[in-house]
């Protein structure tokens, strides 16, 4: 729209998590739905909020608060659960993992030459879950790179880092 | 043409898996009683099908191999050589070598025999490669006609992907929570017709589920068969002789268990051969048969599988056993108040072995413990019976589906919980300020016998809500071992449809599943074991603490 057309554009779904506006590329998005009841399940990483029925298969639920270290997210009106393709590793075959946002806002359309890199300072979210930063209109999104955000060995050394440190602490 | 053969390849591969079977267990067979023509006949019949079909989709060589097969099978018939112990052998490697070459034609790549030109040799050498009759052929492939055609005229069958019946039985699972919810939904109403539809609709429905159950259904014996195999070549290579006796192969049970089974069956027939038969001199000088037996027998048993594998051979030796349990630690004093049955558990205890030297049969130390903790992932059980001299006998139970159980809900910090209902023993309320320490953990007394309780409430480190002023303890036992878990309140028996956790969520101590409430919410499966394990422990450092 905004950009010459000349270069390949592609889809983006927007949204908040604690007022910054972030990203997804839409091929990854399977849906969008209203909070179903979460299932908190004991002894796992603090970003896993729970787990979901979608229409009879049962689906975790990633925190985006929390998995940016963030607080937990508040469930409101607005809230929203997107559920994200994600290939597990090795296993090449695609599951289905929801994550928690504070709103959906549109999806949008960037021109390659309106994603700029991410500079290494002055976001709060760790560089390796970005993939760049879209122009819309006079701001910014944050564009995610899904696979990072939502790796699965990744959440879980989190959390075991938290473990030991709650450890040693206690000790 | 490329299409063609693309839609033909799983048709060839489970064709041709199906005959390297018949063929194998055929070539058993004939072992036993070489003058068998039937077995004989057969394997022809296999190589031959196999041939054509490898032929037909341009599997060069697959082809050779099996004509090669064949070849040797001619030797055979014609009587120029014998079903010796040696010739068998050679044909069991060119189903081997026909397996391996299967296998890379489906992942996909181009199977071929430079690996294997001495055995082709071999074999084409026993028979003359040019001497093949057509006609035989021709006559294998004829006499097999009729027995196809009675078996397509008793009981039409068809293949069906096992992902296909994995979805049918999840959609059956769907419509049984649903059903829940539009009974829950008509509380109230008072309409008769709405009541007699709805009633019918169970009635279908719970006809519905029994045929979807059965569905899945297969019998216990080419698991089983598949082990022949294994103990001919595991005797001979120990320089033992040992026979195989299967009962109730025709056993059905949930295709995922026979599965399951697998990997268990084999450990224990590594370990009865290894551990358990003597060596034919030993034997002799024992009075017994040169010739062990190892049998493998199915059953059911008050809604679950039973699964027996026993040899003839030395047994289990108590002493031996003591010995090396007191060496590891695994018994507290010396052990000789023991009853026998405790002391064979102690076989079951991880690392434990009794054989000095490590074998490549048994792995290094490796065996029973493995089997024991494949058997509890099934949600089963394992027992072992033994006498001196006279052999040992394991016994496994197992539940025959792993995607329906009955359970037993509770409620704890308002989330939902599901005990399997084969777990829960009894109910009662939690009487106020017994015994409690610190972590939520306690004793109960029930009936003059004190059962430790752990608090769900505090197991999880759960919160939401406020504990009611009484709460109930539901008593679990899981081998004998007994204890409470305090919830907030019960909420009764029904059926709960498994559903696997994701692999994020799947270690998480405590839980083996989830499942759909009849609410839509999901509600995670308790892991009884393991919870009777951590009130245990907790039991015991609340005593340590309150000494010191």
């Amino acid at each position: 729209m905004s950009s010459n057309g000349n270069s390949p554009k592609s889809q983006y779904l927007t949204f908040f998590v604690a007022d910054t506006a972030y990203a997804i590329a839409v091929l990854r998005v399977r849906e969008v739905i209203e909070p179903a009841p979460i299932t908190r399940v004991p002894s796992t990483p603090r970003a896993v909020r729970g787990v979901i029925n979608l229409r009879g298969s049962v689906v975790p639920v990633v925190d985006l608060g929390a998995r940016f270290d963030l607080a937990e997210r508040v469930l409101t009106k607005r809230t929203c659960i997107v559920l994200v393709e994600v290939t597990v590793d090795g296993e090449g075959e695609a599951a289905v993992i929801g994550i928690l946002v504070d709103a959906v806002d549109q999806v949008v359309e960037l021109a390659a030459d309106q994603i700029e890199a991410v500079p290494p300072f002055g976001t709060h979210v760790r560089l390796d879950f970005l993939s760049g930063m879209g122009v819309v209109g006079t701001g910014f999104v944050l564009l995610l790179n899904v696979d990072s955000v939502l790796s699965t060995p990744d959440l879980l050394a989190v959390a075991a880092l938290r473990d030991a440190r709650s450890h040693a602490e206690a000790s | 043409m490329e299409i063609d053969r693309d839609a033909l390849m799983p048709v060839f591969l489970a064709e041709s898996d199906e005959m390297l079977a018949l063929l194998e267990e055929s070539l058993l067979a004939l072992e036993d009683t070489p003058d068998d023509g039937e077995s004989v006949a057969t394997i022809f019949r296999c190589a031959h099908t196999l041939k054509g079909n490898a032929e037909s989709i341009g599997f060069v060589a697959i082809t050779e191999c099996a004509h090669a097969l064949e070849s040797a099978l001619d030797a055979l018939r014609k009587r120029r050589v014998v079903a010796s112990h040696d010739f068998v052998s050679l044909l069991l490697d060119a189903h081997d070598v026909l397996r391996s070459l299967l296998r890379i034609a489906g992942d996909g790549g181009d199977p071929s025999l430079d690996d294997h030109r001495d055995l082709v040799e071999r074999l084409t050498q026993l028979g003359d490669a040019h001497a093949i009759e057509p006609s035989i052929a021709a006559r294998a492939a004829t006499s097999d006609a009729p027995t196809r055609g009675h078996d397509a005229a008793s009981r039409r069958t068809m293949r069906v992907d096992l992902r296909t019946l994995d979805r049918i039985l999840t959609a059956t699972g769907e419509l049984s929570i649903a059903r829940a919810r539009l009974r829950g939904a008509m509380e109230g109403v008072t309409n008769a017709e709405t009541w007699d539809a709805l009633l019918d609709t169970d009635r279908l429905f719970a006809e519905l589920r029994d045929h979807v159950m059965r569905l899945r259904l297969v019998p216990v014996g080419p698991a089983f068969r598949a082990q022949v195999r294994a103990v001919r070549d595991l005797a001979a290579a120990h320089g033992k002789r040992a026979r195989v006796v299967i009962e109730g192969h025709d056993v059905e049970v949930d295709t995922s268990v026979v599965d399951a089974l697998r990997a268990p069956l084999t450990h224990m027939i590594r370990n009865a051969i290894d551990h358990g038969l003597e060596a034919p001199s030993d034997r002799r000088a024992a009075g017994k048969n040169p010739v062990g037996t190892i049998a493998l027998r199915a059953r059911h048993e008050a809604g679950r599988l039973v699964v027996e594998v026993s040899d003839d051979g030395a047994g289990l030796r108590r002493e031996r056993i003591l010995a090396r349990a007191r060496a590891q630690g695994l018994v507290s004093g010396d052990g000789v108040a023991l009853r026998d049955r405790d002391v064979f558990d102690l076989v079951l205890a991880p690392g434990f072995s009794t054989r000095e030297e490590v074998t490549d049969l048994s792995g290094r130390g490796v065996g029973m413990d493995v089997v024991a903790r494949s058997v509890q992932a099934l949600k089963g059980t394992i027992t072992l019976e033994s006498v001196e001299n006279h052999g040992t006998t394991i016994t496994i139970r197992v539940p025959l589906t792993l995607s329906i159980i009955d359970g037993f809900a509770v409620t704890a910090a308002e989330q939902t919980y599901v005990i399997p209902l084969e777990s829960v023993r009894e109910c009662l309320e939690l009487p106020e300020g017994e015994g409690r320490h610190d972590d939520g953990s306690g004793v109960v007394r029930v009936r003059g016998e004190a059962l430790p309780y752990v608090r769900l409430r505090d197991l999880f480190a759960l919160r939401g809500g406020e504990a009611p002023a009484r709460e109930s303890v539901v008593i679990v036992e899981h081998d004998g071992g007994r204890a409470g878990l305090a919830v907030d309140a019960l909420c009764g028996e029904s059926q709960a449809v498994v559903k696997p956790l994701d692999k994020l969520l799947r270690s998480v101590d405590a839980i083996t599943g989830s499942t759909i409430l009849g609410d839509g919410r999901v509600a995670l499966i308790l892991d009884v074991p393991a919870i009777l394990a951590e009130a245990m422990r907790r039991q015991r450092r609340g005593t340590q603490g309150a000494r010191a």
